[in-house]
């Protein structure tokens, strides 16, 4: 069993390789719902929440931050 | 019916999956992996879909209905999941750990939160759960695939768009390798 604290740790290791992966611009030239569900992504690794952000489903999603080169850290 | 005979899948696992050209080894894993039904909800591609219908007639694949019991317990989860300062876990993947711990099925995700959860969570102690790299760990390990490891899961990782953690990668790659 890992500590809350470890798991923080990791957590904040996967944001960080998320951020520095993603591509920025194509985030930014998205539509704004798209967009805030890309970020919500990159911060949280969120699939599925991300997705009803985004107004997709889970695979439709999943494409698209394939497309933002957002790796999916697990 | 042992554990190792059945396991539940999320949709977050099974739609990485389903883009590994070695995406079969899963159904030498298990003798059927449950799929709930919101799942199927979430599958759009004509690729995914063919897959998921094709081992659903093979019997690979078995579609999970929720129960009353599965649905209070896994609202329950979530419910004490989002109690720590840490990311907390949605209905979709509460829903398969409950059946983890109620019915005895491995739990296949790829979300963090899952993890997180049944590492922490009394309720849930003693729930195997699984992510890719330890099915293709276990792959490897029993030869159901064959390869350099190294190459299998850099192959995973371009497939599917997907990064497994550093230091979890290079503790499997010693045990694959006998260097531990």
């Amino acid at each position: 069993m890992s500590s809350i604290e470890e798991w923080e740790g990791l957590e904040e290791e996967a944001r960080e390789i998320r951020r520095k992966e993603a591509d920025w611009d194509f985030i930014e030239s998205q539509p704004p719902r798209l967009r805030a569900a890309l970020k919500f992504y990159v911060e949280t690794g969120d699939l599925y929440v991300a997705s009803r952000i985004a107004d997709m489903s889970i695979e439709e999603f999943n494409d698209l931050r394939k497309r933002a080169r957002i790796p999916n850290v697990c | 019916m042992s554990a190792e005979a059945f396991a539940i899948a999320d949709t977050c696992f099974l739609i990485d999956w389903a883009s590994w050209r070695q995406r079969d080894l899963l159904f030498k894993l298990f003798k059927t992996v449950f799929v709930p039904e919101s799942v199927i909800k979430e599958i759009r591609s004509e690729r995914t879909v063919e897959w998921i219908a094709s081992s659903l007639a093979s019997g690979s694949l078995s579609l999970f209905t929720e129960t009353p019991d599965i649905l209070s317990f896994a609202r329950d989860l979530v419910e004490r999941s989002k109690l720590f300062p840490i990311r907390g876990i949605d209905l979709p993947e509460a829903i398969c750990l409950a059946a983890g711990r109620m019915r005895n099925y491995t739990v296949i995700t790829e979300n963090r939160g899952a993890l997180m959860a049944a590492d922490i969570l009394e309720e849930l102690s003693g729930v195997r759960v699984w992510r890719s790299l330890e099915l293709i760990t276990e792959g490897l390990r029993r030869e159901l695939i064959r390869g350099d490891p190294l190459k299998v899961l850099e192959e995973y990782e371009r497939d599917t768009g997907h990064r497994f953690p550093r230091r979890d990668l290079e503790v499997v790659l010693r045990e694959l390798r006998g260097e531990d």
